[in-house]
């Protein structure tokens, strides 16, 4: 197969996936995470080549935090800018539900197909 | 990718503005803040490696500028869809006096007007912290709390200034920075004081706030003298009716009679509806006054608050 359509297909799947996986990582968690803290632990969980890159988290925690679905609190650094730290919202905490429901019957109903279990 | 993969951070940077150069100044701003925090902690996380090796493998982990310039030109397309409230679907092409009418159900036109009353407020209050800060900053600068007095001051219009981009994208629609500019790296505090009196910014920024006491007054009084001399024209029909039914009977004493419109012909029932349209027209060409003027200024604002050659 041809690089360019797997790379095309992995990123048409991320689409709603980096935002469902960055409210997962931040529901699991007490503390409160920045951006580079939230990309190092995707790229400790993730074994061999990365599924997205990493940059693309930041837009989409922007987004998140916009729709109120992250709260966020700006703290100073003295390796760089100051930090944005994100926090999971009860409005996030519900999103976070809903689409996970909607991820495993997603993942299911696809795993039926491709294991050849469907009737 | 076009471009020789970058090799210092500032060079990461600068190819990333290059990609996003057609994009809203506000985004570019943004996206170079998570980008800068990003490659920051990466650098300082491998104290043993060196800028140029930490950014070679920059391309793999955060991205190379052109994906995550796409990246945000993404998100920036579906929050802004996400945002908007849907278009209704319009049956036939409304007529000039459909559209003219229509800015009572525009949002902005609330929220501007609402604006050109807020400017008072907010005018004096730049205007007076500009002057002072000038002011002391440059009387004081013969002794030695003379220079950080100028640095708090400057630091300080740069967080107004974001506030105020904050209030105008609320107001007027207008995508405003959502991220400061990140003074950028660590350098002595001499360096710190030069860069802050050369960018041109923290000039047109203090311009902004002297800029905003004339055209907040003036804003004010369009407003003010708009409504009032609207509502009361729309009252003057309601008036005469209510004068006509004896409303007025116990209050002879304060306005005795009718109102009077001062010539003859006008003191009568067609006066007085005439009244009542001049006023609803006047109140409505008020609300697209208040429209046109939240976007010309939010404009100007923009021009002035948000660095455009970064």
């Amino acid at each position: 197969m041809n690089d360019s359509q797997a790379r095309k297909f992995q990123k048409d799947l991320n689409g709603g996936l980096v935002a469902l996986v960055l409210l997962a990582v931040l529901d699991r968690t007490t503390d409160d995470l920045y951006g580079y803290e939230i990309a190092k632990r995707l790229q400790k969980a993730n074994e061999g080549e990365a599924l997205f890159k990493e940059g693309t988290i930041y837009p989409v925690l922007r987004a998140l935090s916009a729709s109120g679905y992250l709260t966020s609190r700006i703290v100073p650094s003295y390796s760089g800018p100051p930090r944005r730290y994100y926090r999971i919202t009860d409005e996030g905490r519900a999103l976070l539900a809903q689409w996970s429901g909607i991820w495993r019957q997603t993942r299911d109903f696809v795993d039926r197909f491709i294991e050849g279990t469907a009737p | 990718m076009s471009c020789p993969a970058p090799r210092s951070i500032d060079e990461y940077l600068r190819q990333l503005r290059a990609v996003l150069a057609d994009e809203d100044p506000a985004l570019i701003q943004d996206a170079l803040y998570d980008a800068e925090e990003y490659l920051r902690a990466e650098v300082a996380a491998h104290p043993d490696k060196s800028e140029a090796d930490v950014l070679e493998l920059i391309a793999s982990t955060y991205g190379a500028p052109d994906e995550v310039a796409a990246a945000y030109r993404e998100t920036e397309i579906q929050v802004k869809a996400a945002l908007r409230s849907p278009v209704r679907p319009q049956t036939a092409s409304p007529g000039a006096l459909t559209r003219f009418f229509a800015v009572y159900s525009d949002p902005r036109a609330y929220t501007s007007l609402f604006f050109m009353l807020l400017t008072l407020a907010t005018g004096v209050i730049y205007f007076t912290f500009a002057v002072t800060g000038l002011a002391l900053s440059a009387g004081l600068s013969i002794l030695i709390i003379g220079l950080p007095l100028f640095l708090v001051f400057i630091g300080m219009t740069r967080v107004i200034a974001l506030g105020e981009g904050r209030l105008l994208e609320a107001v007027t629609g207008e995508r405003m920075p959502r991220r400061p500019v990140h003074p950028g790296a660590p350098t002595s505090f001499w360096a710190r004081i030069v860069a802050m009196i050369t960018d041109p910014r923290t000039w047109t920024t203090l311009a902004y706030f002297l800029l905003m006491l004339p055209l907040g007054v003036t804003y004010f009084v369009m407003a003010v003298v708009g409504l009032s001399l609207g509502l009361s024209l729309l009252a003057v029909p309601f008036i005469a009716v209510a004068d006509h039914f004896g409303a007025f009977e116990s209050w002879h004493h304060i306005q005795p009679g009718p109102p009077d419109l001062g010539p003859d012909f006008l003191n009568g029932p067609v006066g007085y509806a005439l009244c009542g349209v001049v006023g609803v027209l006047l109140l409505t060409g008020l609300m697209h006054l208040a429209r046109g003027v939240g976007r010309v200024h939010a404009r100007v604002a923009k021009s002035l608050l948000v660095t455009h050659s970064l």
